[in-house]
């Protein structure tokens, strides 16, 4: 956190919906905001909204396709937020990437409860561009990002499709199955392998 | 396969989204008490998280805040109220709430059906300034907005204090007060059943040291007077977490 957005915090523009914004502005502001919203404090809380919640909103609609489930878990997920902030530990992740596993994570427990009508899967998939991160959000630094692509880049085809499908788009192991024309069984080997592969690749 | 290949495939098949609701609910139950499943599951957040910058950022509609705050402002309205009329010992209140997805105590023999209805709320009752060591508080809630009772658990002296909020006796009903922990096996044990007036002995914890306590869940159930016949809940059970009541350790149990 910079001096200047410490002391004049509501002056940073607002990233999520600010493609021009450079990231780190909100990025840097919002360990601030958690914060402050861990003290109660509400106009923190309606900022932090502000800078995230098209990021939550686009996570947890891409998961469950239909605005008004999103509407309810994205409630939930900031209602959680608020709750949970003081519980929050810079050290262990950034607010970003907390925030969003607190929505995604709701809206996959929404899913499990009650899956969606059955998928449409050459949407999903055209939805993922391969190598092309949006360039208004960045969860993570640039070179997390490009290494856990290399790293997908080099998974078999159908399992870093299944990678994504599950992450991005909340496929279930059965939804998996039928797409891929393969046993429940063989798909949690498949994705076991995935991430195995992923965390080897990824490790230092 | 070794153990912690288990436990990491499971850490990160929960982070992926490829579990089914119930092994959802227990990996997310189990990491509010299971260092080790917490650090795993974060450490695969981290390194999946570059993937949701695919996501495409999509504003919710302009009344999202407002229900948001409205619902904040709902729950917190729900539990000062309660606070003010029910603690008789402090002053300011200071409440965290969170609505918790039964899984933990599905498994229990004799639940599955009946407390899959129940969501549990944990409450933090006010906060003490003094250096004492603060008290647990548990709060059993049968709904999102009624609590049924609380329970409050001094560590050191290991007493414990239960009081109805909005739980009546019942006719020919008894309730049982339960506790489960993982140092205690995969069943809840009976704590005592609660007398007519619905308290319990204050020393009915004694047998259980305070770290246990501090990391256990507890169940209160509905049975036949005098108690489940089979030492097992019977009855639909109404559970709640035992939560500190200072902030810092509020963050070590969730």
């Amino acid at each position: 956190m910079s001096d200047a957005s410490r002391r004049s915090p509501r002056r940073s523009s607002i990233a999520a919906d600010d493609a021009s914004a450079a990231p780190s502005t909100a990025g840097e502001r919002l360990p601030e905001l958690l914060r402050r919203v861990a003290q109660r404090d509400r106009r923190a809380f309606e900022q932090l909204y502000a800078a995230t919640s098209a990021k939550l909103y686009g996570t947890v609609l891409r998961i469950l396709k239909e605005r008004g489930r999103a509407d309810d878990v994205v409630q939930e997920a900031y209602v959680t937020i608020w709750q949970k902030a003081a519980q929050f530990d810079t050290g262990r992740a950034s607010p970003i990437a907390w925030m969003v596993a607190i929505a995604r994570h709701a809206a996959i427990d929404e899913l499990r409860r009650q899956p969606r009508a059955p998928h449409e899967p050459e949407e999903a998939l055209a939805h993922t561009p391969a190598d092309e991160p949006s360039a208004r959000e960045h969860l993570e630094h640039e070179q997390d990002a490009k290494r856990l692509h290399a790293c997908l880049e080099a998974l078999e085809a159908e399992r870093r499709d299944m990678v994504r499908l599950a992450y991005l788009d909340g496929w279930s192991r059965a939804d998996l199955a039928t797409h891929f024309e393969q046993p429940v069984n063989t798909v949690k080997t498949w994705l076991h392998r995935a991430l195995k592969q992923l965390k080897g690749c990824l490790a230092p | 396969m070794t153990d912690h290949d288990d436990i990491d495939m499971l850490a990160a098949e929960y982070v992926l989204g490829t579990l089914d609701a119930e092994e959802r609910a227990e990996v997310a139950q189990r990491r509010q008490h299971d260092a080790d499943m917490e650090a795993r599951i974060l450490a695969w957040e981290a390194r999946l998280a570059p993937l949701g910058n695919e996501v495409e950022a999509i504003a919710p509609g302009p009344d999202l805040l407002e229900r948001i705050e409205r619902r904040i402002d709902e729950l917190e309205a729900t539990f000062q109220t309660k606070s003010k009329s029910e603690d008789d010992t402090h002053g300011a209140t200071q409440v965290i709430a969170l609505r918790r997805r039964l899984g933990f105590w599905r498994g229990c023999t004799g639940l599955a059906t009946a407390a899959a209805l129940i969501l549990a709320v944990v409450m933090i009752a006010p906060f003490d300034d003094t250096p004492d060591a603060p008290p647990f508080v548990a709060v059993f809630q049968q709904d999102d907005q009624q609590p049924a009772f609380m329970l409050s658990v001094d560590l050191d002296s290991r007493r414990l204090n239960v009081r109805p909020v909005t739980a009546k006796p019942l006719p020919d009903r008894s309730y049982q007060l339960w506790i489960k922990a993982e140092a205690l096996g995969p069943k809840p044990r009976s704590v005592g059943v609660l007398n007519d007036d619905l308290s319990l002995p204050a020393d009915a914890l004694s047998d259980y040291d305070s770290e246990l306590l501090k990391r256990a869940t507890f169940g209160i159930s509905i049975e036949p007077p005098g108690g489940s016949p089979t030492g097992q809940p019977t009855g639909s059970a109404i559970h709640g977490y035992l939560y500190p009541t200072d902030r810092d350790a509020v963050s070590q149990h969730l």
